[in-house]
């Protein structure tokens, strides 16, 4: 285990689809030779397929101490680039409309806002995903050039693009599928928690970018840090399928409000908009507990209550988001 | 079922045994290739097919090495053999390495361009991240007159050379000091591959490595997800 561990938490109940997280992500990252199918950080709808599609289902992590297998997804899990023939339409007069090719089949948030029914209700919920810089990654451990780390200060896991030769143990290995290859180079790439802005102080790009203010960071072992408070004294936040056994250092509060429509008296429990069948299966069984902790605050808030989970969660200024201070990494918490 | 099993026990028993046979200071358990001096220039040599006539063949039994990994698929069982001939030619050794693969893992991989990308609209794509190209390498140890090395890449007092050829990305010269260090140094040589009827064909140009060295030689098929240590290797072979 590192001598400290960075962490994020995001609060689902607040996130658009609006995608900014991951257009600033790939702006600052992926916009490289190779590296047009990867998204680092993606927000996708669930119920859905994710990105590559079914990733949740196709194997890799932990069980009993044991690496589960797992294939590997192929870009037609990821969806093939596309191009649209604007020289037809635009210059050589071709009166068609404007089509891709080859026709899409699938790609990154490609069943956005589809979502569920529960009973005659449509639901849906956006999923935001980065790299979960797990305490146990599988990734690490699948890595016979011992190309992944953990850094010791600070828990984040990087791959050496020096060390990496491109075998994609780690890929199959990634319970959550956020390694990408880069054919271009040869090597595997993957969410590196923007460990060079936190070094200067700097919050991830994704989280700074974000309008729906629904990510904080810190490190989890700081009392001070909200990702502390959310986590560990709330116990608000959970992780991404526990089950497999990695112990992911991303967390969220998972998605309760509002209520059914017509059922404001009930409790969310009681009535859910979303299945809670749905959300046990993400975030494990716990979370009927976070929900109903959440619940419990939301109505002492609103019967004129003051919740500092409630505060806190709102978020208002980057103060309460993100604790980012580069010298905690150096002493002992 | 039962049979495979017993036969893929045996493999592993036997590439287990070989590797540990092949251990630092013992003597090469492989056969001598006796170079045959041609007065044709390396370069010549390399690229013209029917020269390679004029040299004698070795044949060369491969082993698969075990599984490496609880999580790893299966791999064939039907080990090829390896045809080498060896040359001495304009003050290089060269290797012809022949062998059959009826599914050729090859692909034409883009040019990365010298603008960088960030000058440019368009970046490359990864067209596929799921495939593995075939290969063949042939290694010795880095030192002249070392003892024979670890065949698991070498030890770190006995490094060795790897020169890796892939069937997509070309030559490649690598060193490693043991198992898990191998790395590319940067540098390429030549080589020259052809694909026909099923087979491979690669001739790689060595340095002038004096008589006595001990080399080894590898090949991967992609088709099966070889690469890494997953792959078929010959112990230490002995050039004269």
């Amino acid at each position: 285990m590192s001598k400290h561990q960075y962490a994020m938490v995001m609060d689902l109940n607040k996130c658009l689809g609006c995608q900014t997280c991951t257009i600033a992500c790939k702006k600052l990252w992926t916009d490289r030779d190779g590296t047009g199918y990867m998204y680092w950080n993606n927000v996708e709808t669930r119920p859905g397929m994710g990105y590559p599609r079914q990733w949740d289902r196709i194997g890799g992590g932990w069980k009993n101490g044991q690496l589960q297998p797992s294939p590997l997804p192929t870009m037609d899990d990821y969806g093939h680039a596309w191009e649209f023939n604007y020289e037809q339409r635009l210059y050589e007069g071709k009166k068609k409309p404007v089509m891709p090719s080859p026709t899409p089949t699938s790609g990154v948030n490609w069943d956005e806002d589809v979502g569920g029914m529960n009973g005659e209700e449509n639901y849906y919920f956006y999923l935001p995903r980065i790299c979960n810089h797990c305490t146990y990654p599988a990734c690490l451990e699948a890595c016979p050039r011992k190309a992944i780390y953990k850094r010791d200060e600070d828990g984040i896991v990087v791959l050496d693009q020096e060390r990496c030769q491109g075998y994609r143990y780690c890929i199959k290995a990634c319970p959550y599928k956020k390694i990408y290859y880069n054919e271009v180079t040869g090597k595997s790439e993957k969410c590196i928690f923007c460990y060079p802005r936190l070094e200067k102080g700097e919050v991830n790009a994704c989280a700074a970018q974000c309008p729906g203010r629904l990510r904080f960071v810190g490190l989890l072992d700081d009392p001070e840090s909200p990702v502390h408070k959310l986590v560990l004294v709330h116990r608000a936040a959970l992780p991404l399928f526990p089950e497999k056994g990695t112990q992911p250092n991303v967390f969220y509060v998972p998605p309760f409000n509002p209520p059914k429509r017509g059922s404001y008296d009930k409790s969310i429990l009681e009535d859910p908009r979303l299945p809670l069948d749905y959300l046990i299966y993400l975030f494990g069984p716990e979370v009927r507990d976070v929900i109903t902790r959440l619940e419990a605050e939301l109505k002492s808030a609103q019967r004129g209550g003051r919740s500092e989970l409630l505060q806190l969660l709102i978020g208002r200024d980057a103060e309460t988001r993100y604790r980012i201070k580069p010298e905690l990494v150096q002493i002992k918490l | 079922m039962r049979t495979n099993r017993v036969t893929l026990l045996l493999v592993v028993v036997l590439a287990t045994s070989t590797i540990a046979g092949a251990q630092a200071g013992k003597a090469p358990a492989g056969q001598t290739l006796n170079a045959t001096s041609l007065s044709a220039t390396a370069d010549v040599l390399l690229n013209d097919p029917a020269l390679w006539g004029q040299v004698s063949a070795h044949r060369i039994s491969l082993n698969r090495t075990p599984p490496l990994y609880d999580t790893d698929e299966p791999a064939s069982l039907e080990i090829p053999v390896l045809e080498v001939r060896v040359a001495r030619a304009g003050g290089k050794v060269l290797v012809q390495m022949s062998w059959a693969d009826p599914t050729h893992d090859s692909a034409a991989l883009p040019e990365v361009p010298n603008t960088p990308p960030e000058t440019r609209f368009r970046k490359l794509p990864t067209e596929a991240d799921d495939r593995f190209f075939d290969a063949a390498a042939v290694m010795f140890p880095t030192k002249p007159g070392a003892v024979t090395p670890s065949l698991q890449m070498g030890d770190t007092d006995d490094p060795v050379q790897i020169y890796y050829w892939n069937a997509a990305r070309g030559p490649m010269l690598m060193e490693a000091a043991g198992r898990g260090t191998t790395r590319r140094t940067g540098a390429s040589f030549a080589a020259h591959a052809a694909n026909e009827k099923g087979r491979w064909t690669v001739a790689i140009e060595l340095p002038d490595l004096p008589a006595g060295t001990p080399l080894a030689f590898a090949i991967w098929n992609g088709s099966q997800k070889d690469r890494d240590g997953r792959k078929y290797f010959s112990v230490w072979q002995v050039l004269q």
